[in-house]
């Protein structure tokens, strides 16, 4: 277990076929980062989601686009990110899915704000949006010590 | 993405095999949709070899069962792993859709 791990980096380019490879990378990775075993399928899950966005979203579906996730850990959280260099993300326009309604789609943000602890979005940059996720480790964060969840 | 389909009782029984994510939903929905569109309008999909769904797989089957339901029929699940049940949980889908621990009952809920 490697509770203090410096980050890795998966590169992939933007075709759905390459999610099967980044989720064995990440597999690979969670367990390097003493992530427990439980958790680790909602993380595969939350991280896919993000991908998925930004290659159907930032990148409108089209290939050859590159899409970075990274992972580092501390002794008191794990710390995901996934960025693209396409359209970026406009907080504005995303509405949480209406569950009653059953939608079709829409559900992957809602994913990702239900399985990390935070999640942090940065579209100020030249391109694209860079998401942030941190999973605290067990006894640790804001819902640790008593505190809500951002 | 393989997957099979065989008929049980008229029920078509549809049993994809790896992960169902966005790379395997046109399979998925052209093997889903042909049966739907050939006026099969019960079908049963068995999770049992998936280890994995993201919310566009789940999308397909939900748009699946719609389209049962519209024809008089349904799209019901069974075999789910427990990795994969979290998705449905999280997003409420477990209450909407007809699921199942095994195919066998899954099929009786038909009877």
């Amino acid at each position: 277990m490697t509770p203090n791990a410096a980050g890795s980096t998966f590169s992939m380019t933007s075709e759905a076929e390459h999610l099967l490879r980044l989720r064995k990378w990440l597999r690979e990775e969670l367990v390097g980062h003493g992530v427990p075993k439980q958790e680790q399928p909602n993380l595969l899950l939350a991280v896919g989601e993000l991908c998925a966005n930004s290659i159907q979203h930032a990148y409108e579906g089209k290939g050859g686009h590159p899409i970075n996730v990274s992972v580092r850990s501390s002794a008191e959280s794990l710390v995901i990110e996934v960025e693209d260099f396409g359209k970026p993300f406009d907080p504005r326009h995303y509405d949480a899915p209406d569950l009653e309604a059953l939608p079709e789609s829409g559900y992957g943000i809602f994913l990702v704000k239900t399985i990390a602890d935070s999640l942090s979005i940065d579209v100020a940059r030249e391109h694209g949006t860079r998401w942030t996720m941190v999973k605290y480790r067990p006894g640790y964060g804001p819902a640790a010590s008593g505190g809500g969840r951002t | 993405m393989n997957i099979d389909v065989t008929q049980a009782s008229g029920v078509a029984v549809v049993v994809p095999r790896g992960d169902l994510d966005m790379a395997a939903v046109p399979d998925v929905r052209s093997a889903l949709t042909g049966l739907l569109d050939n006026g099969q309008s019960r079908l049963l999909i068995d999770l049992d070899d998936v280890a994995y769904i993201d919310s566009s797989g789940m999308g397909t089957l939900i748009a699946a069962m719609k389209q049962a339901r519209a024809a008089g029929g349904d799209v019901r699940l069974c075999g789910l792993q427990e990795d994969v049940r979290t998705i449905f949980e999280i997003t409420r889908v477990v209450q909407a859709m007809s699921i199942h621990p095994t195919r066998q009952e899954a099929l009786a809920s038909w009877r």
